[in-house]
């Protein structure tokens, strides 16, 4: 009996996989800066204070935003500069967007 | 012809038994870190985890193929005992998958399938009958490789979203941001858990199917789908009651950047897995990226003991799940067909009978929680106060040099000024 191993298909699902969360994770990671970056420093408070230990309070909540509020304000950044990188957030939102919508699409008209 | 049908029957509600019992194991695997760092409510959590499993298994049939069309040569098998194997290995997956949630201990429900269906053809039929290939190839390794690919893909993209939004000057990094992003991260393994672990279970109706030659393509009928993909959906809601109070209290430490990080990496290497058909354990590739991601945070040590344990349980699924499944098996080819199967049927709803009324009578906490996800959170310890990176060591030291430089100034300055007053 002799058992034939494809190694190459594990190869392809490692650099495929390595290469869509590097691309998702990259871009999003991408777009957060640059929303600091436009003065738009993101505040999500849990949807819900449980008790988990990794769950912030709603005094933690209240505090970040405040600092955020307070960074936004001192963005020694020009209005167009603002604006440029805001842009850049919103188009590697959409980079990241894509990549999940290919992968999905490919999934599905390959089967 | 007519207990042909019977047991085919049989086989196909025991099938979606086990389908609604692998959704109801695996609701953590999605959930488990959007619940743990506060990105979704838990209802709301469970709910999306459901839907999103319904859809996944419409996407592909890919892991169905290499269930109903690789691992056993049906032609190795005569059509009149093949329907009673299949039926005696989910007896196998079913009982191992329900008294490992009983015991609260990390096991997969896809390796628990294959490890019933094995053990039921090693004694049913004969060894002939398993495709060893497609076994190692398509199970055994993908089940060695999987969390390591994850976990390694996980650590990468951690370093990443870390590295990419590091400040320097203690204003807002925007972190908090990944917790939006996590909602969708969290809702891809879930379809990616729909389009992995629904098919298992096409997979082995299609194959019950094809014995009694009620189909002769590989490829599942539309029916097949629809139930078991409303099956695993219903399973994955049911299951959420109890993720809801474990997992509510926070089991693991993960951060929203970390979480995002790892539901990406299992995300992605479930979802090309299941579109080359490799039949994975999702809860062994969400662990290993659990594991990764906590690695990827800076000063974390792994807990080996903790990933030893994960990994026995894992190790035992198999071979267990095999020889409960052989067991059954024995007792369909010593009883006859239909006594056989009808004493084996009478057992396993006797022992799932029994398993979860003890189940109830213990309160949830976190030793019995069916998370195997949250539980390899423990398998790294994440240091509160982690050593600072290169570049915040250098400022350190640069502020550190200023502060010197200024205290020097100062005190020439200070001598300066008494030596002017001396005069």
């Amino acid at each position: 009996m002799t058992v034939t191993i494809d190694w190459l298909a594990f190869l392809q699902v490692f650099v495929v996989a390595m290469a869509g969360a590097v691309v998702v994770v990259t871009f999003y990671a991408v777009g957060l800066r640059m929303l600091v970056r436009s003065g738009h420093a993101p505040v999500v408070s849990p949807a819900e204070f449980t008790d988990a230990i990794t769950v912030i309070t709603e005094k933690q909540a209240k505090r970040s935003a405040k600092a955020a509020a307070k960074a936004a304000k001192r963005n020694p950044l020009t209005q167009t500069q603002k604006r440029i990188a805001l842009v850049a957030a919103y188009a590697a939102f959409a980079v990241c967007a894509l990549a999940v919508l290919g992968g999905l699409l490919l999934i599905v008209f390959n089967h | 012809m007519e207990t042909a049908a019977l047991i085919v029957v049989l086989v196909i509600v025991l099938a979606l038994f086990f389908d609604f019992t692998n959704g109801f194991h695996d609701t953590a695997n999605a959930m488990a870190t959007p619940i743990a760092t506060g990105a979704l409510k838990p209802k709301a959590a469970v709910l999306l985890a459901a839907v999103l499993n319904l859809v996944g298994a419409f996407l592909s049939t890919e892991v169905a193929k290499t269930i109903s069309g690789g691992i056993i040569h049906e032609d190795e098998i005569s059509a009149t005992i093949f329907p009673s194997i299949i039926f005696a290995g989910l007896i196998g997956a079913i009982t191992w998958n329900m008294l490992t949630w009983l015991l609260g201990l990390p096991s997969s429900s896809s390796h628990a399938l294959f490890g019933g269906l094995i053990g039921a053809t090693l004694v049913g039929a004969s060894a002939a009958a398993i495709d060893m290939g497609v076994v190692m190839s398509k199970v055994v390794l993908p089940a060695l490789i999987a969390p390591l690919t994850a976990g390694i893909i996980a650590f990468t993209v951690t370093k990443i979203a870390y590295a990419m939004t590091r400040r320097y000057d203690n204003k807002p990094d925007g972190r908090d941001g990944f917790r939006w992003g996590q909602i969708f991260t969290s809702s891809l393994v879930a379809l990616a858990h729909g389009t992995n672990d629904a098919q298992k279970t096409m997979g082995v109706i299609t194959l019950a199917l094809i014995t009694v030659g009620w189909q002769t393509s590989s490829q599942p009928q539309t029916w097949v789908i629809f139930a078991c993909a409303v099956t695993i959906a219903l399973g994955t809601y049911m299951g959420g009651w109890r993720i809801i109070r474990t997992l509510g209290k926070g089991l693991t430490d993960v951060k929203p950047a970390q979480g995002f990080s790892a539901e990406a990496s299992t995300a992605s290497t479930i979802l090309a897995s299941s579109a080359l058909g490799f039949a994975l354990s999702t809860t062994q590739v969400a662990s290993g990226s659990v594991i990764g991601s906590g690695l990827g945070r800076r000063g974390s040590t792994v807990r080996w003991r903790t990933v030893g344990r994960i990994m026995v349980g894992w190790l035992l699924t198999l071979p267990a799940s095999g020889l409960v499944g052989a067991l059954a098996a024995l007792v369909v080819v010593w009883l006859g067909q239909v006594v056989g199967v009808l004493v084996c049927a009478v057992a396993a709803v006797a022992i799932i009978l029994a398993i979860f009324l003890r189940s109830r009578r213990n309160a949830v906490t976190s030793a019995n929680a069916m998370s195997g996800v949250a539980d390899s959170g423990h398998a790294v310890k994440v240091k509160r106060n982690p050593p600072p990176t290169r570049r915040q060591r250098q400022l350190a030291r640069e502020q550190a040099r200023a502060a010197e430089k200024a205290e020097k100034d100062a005190a020439v300055r200070v001598r300066a000024d008494e030596g002017g007053n001396g005069k």
